[in-house]
């Protein structure tokens, strides 16, 4: 064989070497990862956009490691519509199953994102097996209190942000802070009239009463409610000075461009308070806005240093998506997907019943701290400190600017009073 | 004082959202469903005017005012006219044309609770111990000279004495020569370009967003309902008395019961009174 051959044959046979691990990559079927998600609405694009940030990351890095096959994951998105007024919550479930059984969905997350969608889908994930990880909106403690209830019928079920007992923790806690700082005890609850803003308006009732709060009212408001005036003349009758605010719809910056319009002298503390999150905010209430604190629910959600990866993830989601990280699913969801990594690569598998116990064993440090899952109700293990378990994150709108407030661990500035409440 | 400060605004808003869809089915017996669409497609080229065009106020009202008026006209001349007389088909039509305006508008980005319109004057200040902002009062002053100016532009010009013909009896309004598918064009234009004003009137107190186009349906309808389906006179009137009880079942029963208001007065205008408070379908009481 002459020399010239030899080298072709060698280059050729280098090349192949090359290519074939390349190709059994491509040719490995990929994890699919079925979203199911409200896209029109601030929580479901919010999660939309992290869930793809880390999934585009992971694929980079070479994908997931299924037993020393590297598999990458592929993201299939499913407009379920239950953040929208009207809409049944069998929509929801419909995207679910379709997810499933049309898309081939071997893991779903993200939503449903309205508690009473979450919910209803709890008994459509048992009878599928599919592992599921709440990621955005649903707030309900009813969801992992179902699954410490039914653990074998709903252990499918992991939800990795927040809840509304926890949120109603961090806010009492930060209530305190703040009497304790302007003497600031008189409370009206406003809540939007849908499952986990009742639940959080009630339980904020009760305990913040225990704690020596004067609970001066609480005003239920139907999603749609379009004037706010009644309810604001209400607080201001009864002195209030804080207004706790529970509403993810968007007629809630109705009431806040009305609290400022008419001077109310109670300082607006939201939750779930969707018009208020986006980045957007300041300049569309032309800094009406200003002063008003919001619970993100997770930190990463506005600019802290929780942990090392936090601003690391926030200028990655601003990079790809040309917006900061704009609403309380974005952290959690960009999480969700690193950690079923994580548990997936543990597990050696896709069986369910493997990744359900490597997802109970989950210790790792993420965005918002260190994620662990309640073993028993597979809720993410919540702290006010990030070395310890998932921190939440509140805001307040100073001067343009989303300054983190709470808890004080990762706080970035102080709350501060607007100047028709200062005494 | 503060129920009848904030009674008034909430009533004239009312009459802003229905007084387009009275008027267009007033003229043409056509159930316009696509007039929230309308509503919130006027608040989008608004703040497009506004924002990316980079027009002043005024002009980007003005503008608005006309493409919707145009847009409803066009949506009358090219798609309702075929259905015209065909209920069911009317409001299947003009439903079908609601959805396509909204998803439109969600499909092209317009998503999100951060597009508003800015206030006509900043400030406020007090009526009787109660403060309220004068972008309010300006509401209520302009609902107050649009309804006079209606009700002027029916008694005293050709094309409103025109519309009066054709809403009293469309037959004998032809038999008079009046062309009844130009004024239900008009009509159509006219109660588009309402829509677009109670928009702009209305959405500088909070956001654009595309969900309110289903919701101001809603209130419109009812406010038409228990007026008399067709009478703009009777839309006023139901526009305060919806309005009153809206917020005095807040005062007194609670806030969670405001929206039941309208839906409670649609059921009992239909079980008592089906034509209406000032309807001109007696017809309707006749089979009940």
């Amino acid at each position: 064989m002459k020399a010239g051959h030899v080298k072709t044959l060698v280059l050729f046979m280098l090349s192949l070497a090359l290519i074939l691990p390349a190709a059994s990559v491509q040719a490995a079927d990929p994890i699919v990862l079925g979203c199911p998600l409200s896209t029109a609405f601030l929580y479901g694009w919010d999660a939309q956009r992290a869930i793809t940030l880390a999934v585009e990351e992971i694929n980079a890095a070479g994908g997931v490691d299924v037993a020393g096959e590297k598999r990458k994951f592929q993201v299939e998105v499913i407009d379920t519509r239950d953040l929208e007024p009207g809409v049944p919550v069998s929509e929801a479930l419909l995207a679910v199953e379709k997810l499933i059984l049309d898309r081939g969905a071997d893991f779903i997350v993200g939503g449903p994102v309205r508690s009473e969608a979450a919910l209803a889908a709890m008994p459509l994930l048992s009878k599928y097996r599919k592992i599921s990880i709440l990621t955005t909106g649903a707030l309900s403690p009813k969801y992992h209190a179902l699954v410490a209830d039914n653990y074998d019928k709903f252990k499918y079920c992991f939800r990795i942000h927040g809840e509304a007992k926890w949120l109603v923790k961090e806010i009492l806690t930060s209530l305190i802070e703040i009497r304790e700082k302007y003497d600031l005890n008189k409370v009206f609850i406003m809540v939007q009239d849908v499952s986990h803003a009742r639940a959080a308006g009630q339980i904020l009732s009760k305990v913040a009463g225990e704690k020596g709060f004067d609970i001066k009212g609480m005003e239920i408001y139907p999603t749609g409610t379009g004037d706010f005036s009644m309810g604001l003349i209400k607080a201001r009758k009864n002195d209030a000075e804080i207004l706790s605010i529970w509403m993810d719809m968007p007629e809630s910056s109705i009431l806040l461009k009305q609290w400022y319009d008419l001077r109310v002298p109670a300082l607006p503390f939201g939750s779930t308070l969707a018009a208020a999150e986006q980045p957007g905010f300041w300049a569309a209430t032309e800094g009406k806005g200003e002063y008003c604190l919001a619970n993100v629910v997770n930190a990463g959600n506005a600019p802290s240093n929780a942990t090392d990866w936090t601003m690391k993830f926030y200028n990655a989601y601003e990079k790809r998506w040309d917006i900061p990280p704009e609403g309380l699913g974005s952290s959690s969801s960009y999480m969700a997907v690193y950690v079923l990594k994580d548990a997936i690569e543990r597990a050696g598998s896709l069986d369910p019943d493997k990744v359900i116990a490597a997802l109970e064993k989950t210790d790792m440090m993420g965005v918002y701290g260190r994620l662990r899952f309640d073993p028993k109700s597979h809720q993410v293990i919540p702290s006010f400190d990030p070395k310890e378990g998932a921190v939440g994150s509140i805001f307040q709108w100073q001067d343009g600017e989303r300054v983190v407030v709470f808890p004080k661990s990762i706080a970035m500035g102080e709350i501060q009073l607007p100047p028709w409440m200062k005494k | 004082m503060d129920i009848l400060v904030y009674g008034t605004i909430n009533s004239v808003a009312l009459a802003l959202y229905a007084l387009g869809f009275a008027l267009v089915y007033g003229v043409s017996r056509l159930p316009n469903f696509a007039h929230g669409a309308l509503y919130v497609l006027s608040g989008f080229i608004t703040w497009s005017a506004l924002n990316t065009l980079g027009l002043p106020y005024p002009l980007a009202i003005l503008l608005a005012l006309l493409a919707t008026a145009v847009i409803g006209a066009v949506i009358y001349q090219f798609v309702l006219i075929r259905v015209r007389g065909m209920e069911i088909s009317e409001i299947i039509a003009s439903y079908a044309i609601a959805l396509a305006i909204l998803e439109g508008i969600r499909y092209v980005g317009f998503r999100g609770m951060t597009y508003t319109l800015p206030v006509f004057l900043e400030g406020r200040t007090t009526i009787g111990g109660v403060m309220v902002d004068y972008h309010r009062l300006l509401v209520v002053a302009i609902g107050a000279a649009l309804f006079a100016g209606l009700w002027a532009f029916t008694r005293f010009t050709r094309v409103g004495l025109a519309l009066r013909g054709m809403a009293q009896d469309e037959r004998a309004a032809m038999m008079l020569g009046i062309d009844s598918d130009l004024m239900a064009v008009v009509a159509m234009a006219l109660g588009s370009a309402l829509a677009a004003l109670a928009a702009i009137l209305l959405l500088p107190l909070g956001n654009i967003v595309v969900e309110s186009g289903y919701n101001v349906l809603i209130l419109a309808i009812a406010v038409c309902i228990v007026g008399g389906i067709g009478s703009w006179f009777g839309a006023v009137i139901a526009a305060f008395i919806i309005g009153f009880a809206q917020i005095l079942t807040v005062v007194y029963l609670g806030t969670h019961f405001q929206m039941m208001v309208a839906l409670l007065a649609i059921i009992l205008t239909l079980i008592l009174k089906p034509s209406g408070l000032f309807g001109q379908q007696k017809e309707l009481e006749e089979r009940v």
